[in-house]
């Protein structure tokens, strides 16, 4: 029971997403940080004032952590298959001190 | 990426990037905001007197007190990313030994906070002409309100105005001192990017100060009398005091 809930936690913790969910997430972290560093500075030029350009950079990075960080559901979407169990593919026999394994 | 932990410092990472870039670029665009300041510098009364560096000293030195009419535009040095601008005003007089730069003493300087700048105290508070200086209650809580100055930012206009710091020279020596001129310097200091002093030469979009500089003038002697202006004024009669023995009145000689 223990240990179950530890896996949870460890799970919610650790947030694992998938490899597709990885390349987007890269993607999505360097548009996002990208475009808001972009708009902050124009943003506060045309207004003439640096307030601007701070709080929206700094807001657009706020943004950026709460779409890239907690595995969201479209991280992932394509989960890698497991291999099946060794023993349904093949009769390789895996010998580890004279013990066998596979 | 594929735990928070990773992502967390994924992001970060780029994020310093990124606030470096715009940083960098904020800091650039200071140099296309054209600016071109003006000023003009005059001497009023300069008065050289003896004196000591603090209470117990046994040292004697001679100290220079420069009134000075001061009248600037530095409007354009506020741009988007100025904090405030640091304005002072020096006297260039020759080293007395000859081959050494010329000596500079700072006689009066002032912080320009910009509009985004927070309040502060030490922020300068224009002199204000057409209000009377009263202390009551009422006027002290009027102050607050309009603490700024009547002119737009970065303009003053400073009449027979007091210098902040009398000046003396390392050598304790100051009188008679020749080719001394008064100079407008400042240091932009922005929010981002690098401070900047006043330019004397055009420099891009940025104009070299115009004026900034007074007219060459002489430290007195000790005990001179002043500027001629001040000779007509009236004076009491204890300036007709009669010397001992003597019959007529002393009356010092104007120099």
């Amino acid at each position: 029971m223990a240990d179950q809930l530890l896996e949870q936690v460890r799970d919610a913790v650790e947030g694992q997403i998938d490899f597709e969910g990885q390349r987007l997430a890269e993607l999505v972290t360097t548009v996002l940080l990208g475009a808001a560093g972009i708009v902050a500075f124009l943003v506060g030029y045309m207004a003439q004032d640096i307030k601007f350009t701070l709080y929206i950079g700094l807001g657009g990075t706020a943004l950026t952590f709460l779409a890239v960080v907690p595995p969201w559901p479209f991280y992932k979407k394509n989960p890698e298959p497991w291999l099946p169990p060794h023993a349904a593919i093949s009769g390789v026999s895996i010998d580890v001190d004279g013990k066998k394994v596979g | 990426m594929h735990s928070a932990v990773v992502r967390v410092q994924n992001v970060f990472g780029f994020f310093t990037t990124v606030a470096f870039c715009v940083a960098g670029v904020i800091a650039l665009s200071s140099f296309i905001n054209p600016q071109f300041p003006s000023a003009s510098v005059k001497l009023r009364n300069v008065q050289v007197v003896r004196g000591r560096p603090h209470y117990y000293s046994y040292k004697k030195e001679e100290y220079a007190h420069i009134k000075f009419d001061l009248d600037t535009d530095l409007s354009t040095l506020f741009n988007w990313n100025t904090k405030q601008v640091f304005l002072y005003l020096k006297a260039v007089y020759p080293s007395s030994k000859p081959g050494q730069p010329p000596s500079e003493a700072i006689i009066w300087d002032a912080i320009l906070p910009s509009s985004s700048a927070p309040k502060h105290q030490n922020h300068y508070i224009h002199p204000n002409p057409k209000k009377p200086q009263s202390k009551s209650k009422k006027s002290k809580s009027k102050n607050q309100e309009n603490i700024d100055s009547p002119y737009p930012r970065g303009e003053l206009h400073l009449n027979n105005h007091r210098p902040k710091y009398q000046i003396t020279d390392i050598s304790g020596k100051l009188q008679n001192r020749t080719d001394v001129v008064l100079e407008l310097g400042w240091n932009v200091q922005p929010w981002v990017g690098a401070l900047t002093w006043q330019n004397k030469v055009d420099f891009g979009v940025w104009n070299a100060l115009k004026g900034g500089v007074s007219a060459k003038f002489d430290f007195p002697e000790i005990g001179a009398k002043k500027k001629a202006e001040d000779l007509g004024t009236e004076k009491g009669k204890e300036g007709h005091r009669l010397e001992a023995g003597g019959e007529q009145p002393i009356r010092k000689r104007p120099s």
